[in-house]
């Protein structure tokens, strides 16, 4: 570290604590100042986290059933480009597709340093690395989206099976009771108007699983993450308990 | 009081240095986001390391209640959704985190190469770093399978037989992934084992060396 005229930085003494008049070159303590920003930056991110897993629940299809195989089976979304590239490539030749491709790619990657020697380190002075990333990137892109399109028509032909077909042929059970009124003022925003779900599940034959109190219950102190307490208060939420509880399926 | 007790614990086991190295080091200014805007995309490999914190996390958390065999586990991950206090926060964050993880570390590698860091003397560092990047794919390809639904069981039906195609070796593959011809229970606990156990084990040792070599050789100057 320079020397400045005897000031130097003592080590573990935070830059609020350093003299004013001394000199600095922009750098930055890690500890605790730099790490105090990433903290701020992370916090951001997090909460931004936080707030996508809250409006995006994640889903549960039906149980694997190893004898279904009308299921149309996809790779999450950063397997899509390897699964496309095989598409491609005609069957007797495919460990092209599965070892030789990725693999050569694979190797490059690892390889970088030592096939990228010269000493200049901004992009535009070395082309060839530059380009070659840009073009495997936007490979892989195109493949992706690609794979993405031909499953959502291959799943627009052949649209798969309900994960819980019982919701769809339960009617609602006496639909003129008070409750229902009650209902659909106060629920029918999460639970939707047929009761089939929107935010919240799905409460048709919410009957075969609660009581009318412990509906009331619910409705009284809310369920965690989403619904809150107290969105129906005294008299309403014995009716609409009541009404709820009847929503039964065979 | 709390001096004390610091003194007493350094003197016995000296931890003035290991916290001088780990912490009280200068951070150029060229990477500061507050001396330029432009200096977050070197914010990427800091926020991985955040997000692989959260997935390990939310995966202990999921460990408590997750099931790993074929009976059980589907209903243990709808309990966990359904049931669980916050149940179903903690999974969504462990399956959104592991597409956020893969998406910062994409912008990470490329930060890096983009900019030329991996040149000497950081190679071995970028071969780590490679090396991470195939261990988070395999968490991505083991974890797909654990909930047990129609969407897991079907997808890593297609990734066990392109696995399987490999020549030669292949069907050796095949075996180890998935403990005989067919997706069942076997498949379903080693990739559980893979999972929670192998591939993390592999993760923190690559994390460590990774970390390791960036204060031995400090982040590469500006370009």
């Amino acid at each position: 570290m320079a020397d400045h005229s005897g000031k130097e930085r003592i080590p573990g003494v935070p830059r609020y604590r350093r003299p004013k008049d001394m000199p600095t070159s922009g750098t930055e303590p890690f500890f605790p100042n730099f790490l105090l920003k990433e903290w701020i930056v992370g916090s951001v991110i997090l909460v931004a986290f936080i707030l996508w897993i809250i409006f995006n629940p994640v889903e549960l299809t039906a149980v694997a059933d190893p004898a279904d195989t009308s299921f149309i089976p996809v790779p999450d979304w950063y397997f899509l480009f390897l699964y496309q590239l095989l598409k491609y490539i005609p069957g007797e030749i495919i460990w092209l597709g599965t070892v030789v491709i990725p693999g050569i790619a694979f190797t490059l990657l690892l390889l970088a340093p030592w096939l990228d020697r010269r000493k200049a380190r901004h992009p535009m002075k070395r082309p060839i690395a530059t380009w070659g990333m840009v073009i495997a990137m936007v490979f892989m892109g195109w493949l992706t989206y690609e794979a993405r399109m031909q499953h959502e028509e291959a799943l627009a032909k052949n649209p798969p099976k309900p994960a819980a077909p019982q919701v769809k042929d339960t009617a609602i059970v006496d639909p003129n009771d008070p409750g229902a009124k009650i209902f659909a003022q106060n629920c029918a925003a999460c639970h939707g108007a047929e009761l089939k779900g929107q935010v919240g599940p799905s409460l048709l034959g919410v009957g075969n699983k609660y009581t009318a109190e412990q509906i009331q219950g619910i409705i009284k102190s809310g369920k965690p993450p989403i619904m809150p307490a107290n969105v129906v208060q005294g008299d309403d939420a014995v009716k609409v308990a009541q009404w709820l509880a009847k929503q039964k399926q065979k | 009081m709390l001096k004390k007790t610091y003194d007493w614990i350094d003197e016995r086991l000296g931890v003035t240095p290991i916290w001088r190295d780990l912490a009280d080091h200068e951070v150029p200014a060229h990477v500061n986001p507050a001396n330029k805007m432009s200096a977050f995309i070197y914010c990427f490999g800091g926020l991985t390391f955040l997000i692989i914190m959260t997935q390990i996390i939310s995966g202990m958390f999921l460990a408590m209640y997750y099931v790993p065999d074929i009976i059980n586990a589907y209903k243990s991950v709808k309990y966990i959704t359904d049931e669980v206090l916050l149940g179903s926060i903690v999974r969504g964050m462990h399956f959104w985190g592991a597409s956020l993880v893969i998406i910062m570390m994409i912008l990470h590698m490329l930060r890096v190469f983009f900019t030329g860091a991996y040149k000497a003397p950081r190679e071995l560092n970028w071969v780590v770093g490679v090396l991470i990047f195939g261990v988070v794919m395999g968490f991505g390809f083991t974890g797909y399978l654990l909930p047990w639904d129609q969407k897991a069981y079907w997808a890593t039906a297609v990734g066990a037989k392109i696995a399987a195609s490999v020549p030669w070796i292949g069907p050796y593959i095949q075996t180890l992934l998935v403990g005989g011809p067919d997706l069942g229970a076997v498949t379903l606990t080693r990739f559980f084992a893979i999972h929670v156990f192998f591939l993390p084990a592999a993760l923190l040792v690559l994390l460590g060396l990774h970390f390791f070599m960036i204060r031995k050789q400090s982040i590469a100057g500006p370009m």
